[in-house]
């Protein structure tokens, strides 16, 4: 009797006894389709956050980007739109091959003047997040006046990565893997904000939209 | 009459095969409500096994988060909180790395890049009237010599009351700079002001987890 009382009282005052944590509040519990996905990812999740890492979590569902560690959401960033290929491919856990480049300020020693440091505003708007295995993330800003320019040029961009994939695939004899497509339409500050947080090698997963 | 009476028989004996041979309502029903029953059973056995799986896998993600205090660092908006769970205990404007580059003597294309580590690090040290040990940068980037005695990289009184090491020669350490605080200014170090730095110094614990992003 007493031991049970014990054990009830632990339940509601330990904190991750007493409180039932959604990894996703906006998940139907009652839709099987939504909850076999939410399951996949919950479970590469739990491989990324047993290790002391930052990882991404885009939550096409949602709408939304989460930078994490540790399963706790460490900053979020709206997605305004998305599309994507075939949506087979956005499983499983990916890695990020390179961060966007931004151009760094060299210090002149002994000059005395003082290098205006990077910040937010130095951090490309649109850029193509290459990742392994074969995934590609196209981010681009939602206002902008030469939109179709911009968006010419982004294909080229892709299109031009996918070859360069396709003929070192050739030359290498390596059988070259079919590429994903993802595209990600963010607020201006949002691409700088995203871009500034990437790490070299650092972890994705997606949470893919159903049907329903 | 014979003849008639036969043939009666044998239409009423036809008849009554017909209808024991013909599919019926009631004997079909059952059948065919079981074919639509099954799948649906089915169908919430495997919602109440994924719902569970749900729960399960949540709960272990739950039992992966820190659940005492951790310090999360927003290099972008120059922001360090120290955090219990959901619960914002310490807000402090912070400074952190410039993502300015040197290039060191020497080494050819070998350079220092200041930024702020980005990930997952934890408090390694606590340090009360920390002395700064100035790194070779630091002699370099002012056009000096780096001295080959140890006692000459020692500097006082510039790291403020209290760090805070998590690894790889970076702080969380004071300043006298602080109108510079907001701003990516330092060498990859966390700066904040007095008061906040003895906050973050009391709340902290060493193995305290670091979340930089």
């Amino acid at each position: 009797m007493n031991l049970c009382a014990i054990l009830l009282l632990l339940a509601f005052t330990t904190p991750s006894w007493g409180k039932d944590i959604e990894a996703f509040p906006d998940l139907n519990l009652n839709n099987p389709h939504e909850l076999k996905e939410a399951t996949r990812v919950l479970e590469e999740e739990l491989k990324l956050a047993a290790r002391p890492q930052t990882y991404l979590l885009i939550d096409l569902g949602g709408s939304m980007i989460h930078i994490k560690g540790r399963g706790i959401g460490l900053h979020q960033i709206p997605i305004i739109a998305w599309a994507s290929g075939s949506r087979e491919n956005l499983k499983g856990i990916h890695r990020l091959v390179a961060r966007p480049s931004v151009v760094r300020r060299k210090i002149e020693p002994g000059a005395g003047v003082e290098q205006e440091p990077i910040s937010l505003v130095d951090m490309p708007t649109d850029y193509v997040l290459s990742f392994s295995p074969s995934l590609s993330v196209t981010v681009v800003p939602s206002v902008s006046s030469d939109s179709l320019l911009q968006s010419v040029v982004l294909l080229g961009k892709v299109g031009w990565r996918n070859m360069k994939d396709w003929t070192s695939g050739l030359l290498t004899h390596r059988s070259s893997e079919p590429m994903s497509h993802l595209r990600l339409t963010l607020s201006v500050d949002h691409t700088q904000s995203l871009a500034w947080s990437l790490v070299d090698g650092m972890a994705l997963v997606i949470r893919r939209p159903t049907d329903k | 009459m014979g003849r008639i009476l036969l043939a009666t028989s044998a239409v009423v004996l036809l008849l009554l095969l017909v209808v024991v041979s013909a599919p019926t309502p009631s004997r079909v029903a059952p059948e065919h409500s079981q074919a639509v029953h099954q799948p649906a059973i089915q169908d919430k056995v495997d919602l109440r096994t994924l719902q569970a799986r749900y729960k399960v896998l949540s709960k272990q993600l739950s039992q992966l988060m820190p659940h005492q205090p951790y310090i999360l660092v927003d290099t972008a908006r120059n922001r360090l909180y120290v955090k219990q769970q959901e619960q914002v205990v310490l807000d402090a404007i912070a400074s952190t790395g410039s993502g300015t580059i040197l290039d060191k003597p020497g080494e050819g294309k070998n350079q220092w890049i200041f930024d702020t580590p980005r990930g997952e690090f934890l408090v390694k040290s606590k340090l009360t009237n920390p002395t700064w040990i100035k790194p070779d940068w630091a002699f370099v980037e002012e056009g000096l010599a780096v001295p080959q005695n140890a006692a000459d990289r020692a500097e006082q009184g510039v790291l403020g009351e209290y760090a805070l090491g998590f690894g790889k020669g970076y702080f969380i350490h004071g300043t006298l700079y602080t109108r510079l605080l907001g701003k990516n200014v330092t060498h990859g170090c966390i700066r904040l002001n007095d008061s906040d730095l003895k906050g973050v110094y009391k709340l902290a614990r060493v193995g305290t987890p670091i979340m930089i992003f």
